[in-house]
């Protein structure tokens, strides 16, 4: 899958490590899921959809 | 903007280092127990012996529980995906050196194996382990470096 992640990070001026803190994960799982490496769970996926205040179609894309 | 309020973190790798020190060190401490009281004749013996090594495992178990739960999904995701095939590619390797030592008899004081069957069993379950380690770390290492 495909992720906005890094973009929408980059947007709020936030590292890898405060997104990491915001979601309860590593530094490390933050990096895997924006380089789309690691698809999150479903309850992952909500909770960053939550921290940027948007729905999850508009963060993740089917590739 | 400034970042959201943060959640509970996950363990890192300074925890589980020191979870891993105080399992040796439980570990150690049962293994003094079960070779002072295994010295113990007869069924008392035994059941110390097996009581000590119990107690260990218990106490690990505890530990990897509450490290399990501590850490995040990817860090779970990479633990099952290095144990399923690290630890099974591992095991299947020591296997293969076991079994044709076993199978074809051969001379084990080569490798510093001397002593009755207790010594040749414990030698070849822990050679056995020792495989299945290596491997799960190496997959595991392989699981990051993919998901950088």
């Amino acid at each position: 899958m495909n992720n906005r992640l890094k973009v929408l990070r980059a947007e709020r001026d936030w590292s890898q490590a405060d997104l990491a803190h915001a979601l309860g994960v590593s530094r490390q799982t933050v990096n895997a899921l924006e380089t789309g490496r690691y698809d999150p769970s479903l309850p992952l996926a909500f909770k960053i959809a939550r921290v940027f205040g948007q729905p999850i179609e508009a963060i993740f894309t089917e590739d | 903007m400034t970042p959201p309020a943060p959640s509970k973190r996950p363990f890192g790798l300074g925890t589980f280092v020191l979870m891993m020190v105080g399992i040796m060190i439980v570990g150690g401490l049962a293994g003094g127990g079960a070779a002072v009281f295994g010295d113990q004749p007869g069924p008392l013996g035994t059941a110390l012996t097996v009581g000590m090594i119990a107690l260990a495992m218990a106490v690990a178990f505890a530990a990897c529980i509450w490290w399990w739960r501590g850490i995040d999904e990817a860090a779970r995701e990479a633990h099952k995906w290095a144990w399923w095939w690290g630890g099974s590619s591992g095991m299947a390797l020591g296997a293969i050196l076991v079994l044709t030592l076993s199978l074809r008899d051969e001379d084990v004081s080569v490798l510093g194996i001397e002593g009755g069957a207790a010594d040749l069993v414990s030698g070849g379950v822990l050679a056995i382990l020792l495989f299945q380690m290596a491997g799960y770390a190496i997959a595991w290492a392989v699981w990051w470096l993919k998901h950088r």
